[in-house]
């Protein structure tokens, strides 16, 4: 064997205790400068403070959604007209917003002022989030005759919807032609037929599309039970869970009969509302349901797309106003902001006729106040149309203000789903929904 | 030549002796308070939740002892989401384990020059390095039911249909199993490639020179000396694959049904869309308990190490 | 060399090839998509049939970044956050591991079994107890409380990584120098670090890729648009009606750049050569 030579990869070393005192004091210094870097990283974020002024903040995942500085164009107005009131805009994604108010209402962190989704109202209600509107409008001496609906647990009003998006049903002209149907189809069975046939033109075209994603189930919502409210039916009775009636048989045995035909945009379970446009735009689907502010998008995409707008289709021989799915962009108070009174300030001028109709404007949504009009109302053909059939029928969706709303969509697609493969009947489905809600209740 | 050893004098000796005994806890010191220092509190807040009937949207929780661990047990949905993550885990780990030897030592051979190596490499690295979120969008596109797959599938005439890959039952899991294998093996394949460079020459000269064949040389060299990275990795990963809830939730949402229902995505629709908090830190004990089973295991395969 | 065996290399090298370009497609063919992509109109990303460059060839998804500060801002903010983490993990970790890797002291396997299981808990539960605490600590809505919560992450796992790394390099290294006089942090740092950097770069990487995708906490323990980082900027693009696909795309693409730049940078010591001939028995 022999001696050990030891060679070693770095420069000629000299051992001792003076080496020890570089290395650890060079050890040292590395240290204290990481943290002199972190301190003085963390300086820069500081912002320093106005005494006078209040600043509200208001979370919501609108800004994003609309064009560049629209809605901070709005918040500046605000400020003018309100001197000592500020407004920071936090934006986060809209799919996570939910968990972030709930966090923040947890960490006592929650944004004065909060953007909100009707499904979550019942929730954030009871978790002691929210800041009752009622009380804050009786202070304010609020005139409530304006709004168009409020948002209510237990009798006090806890979100106000500040613009509605509607879902008209959407088809695709072409498609239709090709397909040899006439007319736009405005019962089931026309619907049917009308799918059916889409559906032969070739292998990558379909009728219809719904996305039944688990992951955010509002196709239940949307593009199901949408059907039902246009009939004049109801998965509700006295405010508990009726789903065993046979209205609701009748849309989930129609849905079936559509999906045994492959009339079906193949992928529907896990679908996304997102990812159905995409598919209505390229010219793959003949009719789908969806939000109303689709349409600039749509034209924009594909300019050579032609399209229409009608109510939903609704039960044969059905002849009472048709319900027409909604969902809101809903405003609310936290319950642990330091000023509640100037945050009621900002949601009544969110709620203003003159600022509802320009946010109803812009984002191409129908207005909260039940006096704003918005521009495009009269400007655009297919605005126009929507603006006819909402104002014809009524706005409808059961889910808002119920408990658990997501949780029980998704109960309810889970059984959809098994049923529309073949688990289970459609008896089955009824009960096991109705049992799986009832729990919730 | 170096400079003599320098001889302690008497009485350092036991100065010393204690600062020698005090020198390991003096390093791990700075890991160990900032983990305490955060995470401790956290954890035993979860943990404490797990014996309450519910928190964070109950303001008054009542202590409840082990009924949320009952609940959890013979709650159907659990026990499939059990099986489901055990799928989703083995297989992960074993394919990652197997395609990151595979890929870091084909790049580690000295058949190639180094700059075929280090273009191939950096190609290999790519799905690592985007975030989860991307990676879902991704791959939802490319196995949509027409998209970019389907698409060479049916232009190379293997197969007319248009696979439903995350949206059926029979795929979905498998799907997102090897979209979780693609965006994990880049871990394994530079730890290994790492750990490959370590291996001195020598040895490898010593055994061409015994006369072993490549396989060999792989087995009873390169696998013994990577043993200990190995163990390390794959611990880690177990734990972390378990986890695993974006990618999932972002990909299928936990359907079809509950075909590819995680652990992670039954704790999170518990948690977010049920607001059962308690129940949803019970499952995070579960997590907990399981992944201490693994760390015991690992402490084992130290401690016989050191023998 | 003996012509056969020199052919034989030649087939063992285009095997090699073979295999490696079959698996580089395996491993690059979505990515190549989704750089494909960034370069299509929103419109185009869903056509069918899939086409690979489109008629419309587009450099607006980048523009759209580069022309938007608030999102410049998200890169800069990604960048402050993982120097710091793997600067700082690397840091401590290294010490730790030396001394799991070197030592045999009363506790250390159960602060192994700490590090290991404190890891083990989701994230999802435990958002909410650990954004309370960061709350009461006054980080919330700073660089600082976003590093030290990344490191939380990265620190356990450097950790175990380096103890394994360390575990391959023979005592007798640290042993000579003991034998000079030297102390433990003289042999972690002047010896055995030197030894270790493809470990202590793959462990660097690693714990930089950890911090840069790390979504969840970044999106929690920030508030305002000036400390939100890359991952968050991406899913503010992914709207509640509709996403836009090529500024994602676009988006991941330029922040997976300098991930790609720093190990490109490191290559020379993946390439071996560093280690032989250190020790001969």
């Amino acid at each position: 064997m022999g001696r050990k030579k030891r060679k070693y990869a770095g420069p000629k070393q000299r051992y001792g205790g003076s080496m020890n005192k570089k290395v650890s004091f060079r050890t040292r210094i590395g240290a204290a400068l990481s943290v002199a870097a972190l301190l003085a990283t963390g300086t820069i974020t500081s912002t320093p403070a106005h005494a006078a002024d209040v600043t509200l903040e208001f979370a919501q995942w609108w800004d994003p959604e609309l064009p560049t500085g629209s809605f901070r164009a709005l918040m500046d107005e605000f400020e003018a007209t309100n001197p000592g009131i500020k407004v920071k805009l936090v934006s986060g994604p809209y799919s996570t917003t939910k968990t972030q108010i709930v966090a923040g209402a947890a960490s006592k962190t929650m944004s004065d002022v909060v953007g909100l989704d009707g499904a979550w109202v019942n929730d954030f209600a009871k978790q002691g989030a929210l800041e009752s509107l009622s009380g804050l409008m009786t202070a304010a001496s609020y005139d409530q005759k304006q709004l168009a609906s409020q948002i209510k647990v237990d009798g006090k009003t806890y979100m106000i919807p500040v613009v509605n998006f509607v879902y008209p049903l959407f088809t695709n002209s072409d498609l239709l032609k090709k397909a040899g149907v006439n007319k736009i189809p405005s019962t089931r069975s026309e619907f049917a037929t009308a799918a059916k046939k889409i559906s032969k033109i070739n292998s990558t075209t379909k009728g219809w599309v719904i996305p039944l994603s688990l992951e955010a189930p509002n196709g239940i919502q949307n593009d199901v039970m949408s059907l039902l409210w246009a009939s004049g039916g109801s998965m509700l009775k006295n405010g508990q869970p009726d789903l065993k009636n046979a209205k609701v048989k009748a849309l989930n045995t129609y849905i079936k009969n559509l999906w045994d035909a492959k009339a079906i945009t193949p992928g529907a379970f896990t679908l996304k509302e997102q990812d159905k446009v995409e598919e209505f735009t390229n010219g793959r689907v003949g009719m789908m349901i969806d939000t109303l502010s689709h349409v600039t998008l749509i034209q924009k995409n594909n300019p050579k797309l032609k399209f229409n707008i009608s109510p939903l289709p609704s039960e044969d021989g059905f002849k009472g106003k048709r319900g027409i799915p909604y969902a809101s962009w809903g405003i609310g108070v936290s319950s642990n902001s330091k000023n509640k009174t100037e945050a009621w300030k900002l949601v009544s001028f969110m709620m203003s006729e003159k600022t509802n109709s320009k946010l109803s404007s812009i984002a191409r949504a129908f207005p909260g106040n039940t006096k704003s009009v918005p521009d495009f109302v009269t400007s655009d053909a297919i605005s126009k149309k929507a603006f006819e059939i909402y104002t014809q029928g009524y706005p409808a969706n059961e889910f808002t203000g119920l408990p658990v709303a997501e949780e029980l969509m998704r109960l309810y697609g889970e059984q959809f789903q098994k049923y529309l493969s073949g688990k289970i009947s459609v008896t089955k489905l009824a009960d096991n929904a109705q049992a799986a809600w009832l729990k919730k209740f | 030549m170096l400079a003599p050893a320098k001889i302690s004098k008497p009485q350092n000796f036991s100065t010393s002796l204690i600062k020698r005994k005090l020198e390991p806890y003096g390093f791990i010191s700075p890991t160990v308070l900032l983990l305490l220092l955060l995470m401790v509190i956290p954890v035993f807040l979860v943990i404490r939740y797990s014996f309450m009937d519910n928190v964070i949207v109950n303001q008054n929780p009542l202590f409840v002892g082990l009924e949320n661990y009952r609940t959890m047990i013979a709650d159907e949905r659990f026990i499939i989401a059990v099986k489901n993550t055990a799928f989703f885990t083995i297989v992960s780990v074993i394919a990652h384990l197997i395609i990151g030897l595979s890929f870091a030592t084909l790049l580690n051979s000295e058949l190639l020059s180094k700059t075929t190596r280090t273009i191939y490499r950096m190609i290999y690295i790519l799905p690592w390095l985007f975030t989860v979120a991307i990676i879902a969008i991704l791959w939802r596109m490319i196995l949509n039911p027409l998209g970019v797959l389907n698409y060479i599938i049916m232009s190379l005439g293997i197969s007319q249909n248009q696979t439903e890959w995350l949206s059926s039952e029979s795929t979905a899991l498998l799907a997102v199993t090897f979209i979780n294998i693609w965006a994990g093996y880049p871990f394994y394949m530079i730890s290994l490639l790492a750990g490959l460079q370590g291996i001195p020459k020598d040895l490898h000269e010593a055994a061409l020179v015994d006369g072993a064949t490549g396989l060999q040389k792989f087995w009873n060299v390169t696998l013994p000396h990577l043993k200990p990275l190995i163990i390390s990795m794959s611990i880690l990963d177990l734990i972390w694959t378990s986890q695993q809830f974006a990618l999932i939730w972002m990909t299928t949402g936990g359907g079809p049904l509950t075909s590819t229902e995680m652990l992670g995505t039954y704790t999170y629709k518990l948690a977010f869309s049920q607001y059962e908090f308690s129940q949803a830190s019970t499952s995070a004990v579960f997590l907990f308990l399981i992944s201490m089973g693994l760390a015991l295991v690992y402490n084992r395969t130290q401690r016989a190490r050191e023998q | 060399m003996t012509v056969g065996s020199a052919r034989k290399r030649r087939i063992h090298k285009s095997g090699v090839l073979i295999v490696i370009s079959l698996g580089a497609i395996f491993a690059g063919f979505p990515v190549f998509w989704m750089f494909v992509n960034s370069f299509k109109p929103n419109s185009e990303i869903f056509a069918f049939p899939p086409k690979i460059i489109s008629p419309n060839f587009t450099l607006d998804a980048y523009f759209e970044i580069f022309n938007n500060p608030e999102k410049v801002r998200f890169f800069i903010n990604s960048y402050i956050v993982a120097i710091c983490v793997t600067l700082l993990t690397l840091l401590i970790a290294l010490q730790t591991a030396y001394a799991f890797s070197r030592y045999r002291f009363r506790g250390k396997g159960l602060v192994n079994m700490v590090i290991i299981t404190l890891q083990s808990v989701p994230p999802i539960t435990l958002m909410i107890p650990y954004f309370s605490l960061v709350v009461t600590l006054k980080l919330y809505n700073t660089y600082q409380g976003l590093i030290l919560t990344h490191m939380v992450f990265t620190l356990p796992y450097a950790v175990i990584m380096l103890t394994g790394y360390l575990n391959t390099l023979p005592r007798e290294l640290d042993e000579a120098v003991k034998i000079d006089g030297g102390s433990a942090l003289t042999a972690l740092w002047r010896i055995l670090v030197p030894i270790s950097i493809p470990g202590i770069v793959s462990v660097g990487i690693y714990t930089f890729m950890i911090s840069w995708n790390e979504f969840l906490f970044a999106l929690t323990l920030t508030k305002t648009q000036e400390m939100r980082t890359v991952p968050i900027g991406i899913q503010l693009l992914m709207g509640q009606h509709s996403y836009e696909w090529n500024q994602m795309m676009s988006m991941s693409i330029l922040g997976s750049i300098p991930v790609l730049a720093l190990f490109l940078l490191f290559q020379r010591y993946f390439l071996g050569g560093l280690t032989s001939g250190a020790v001969k028995a």
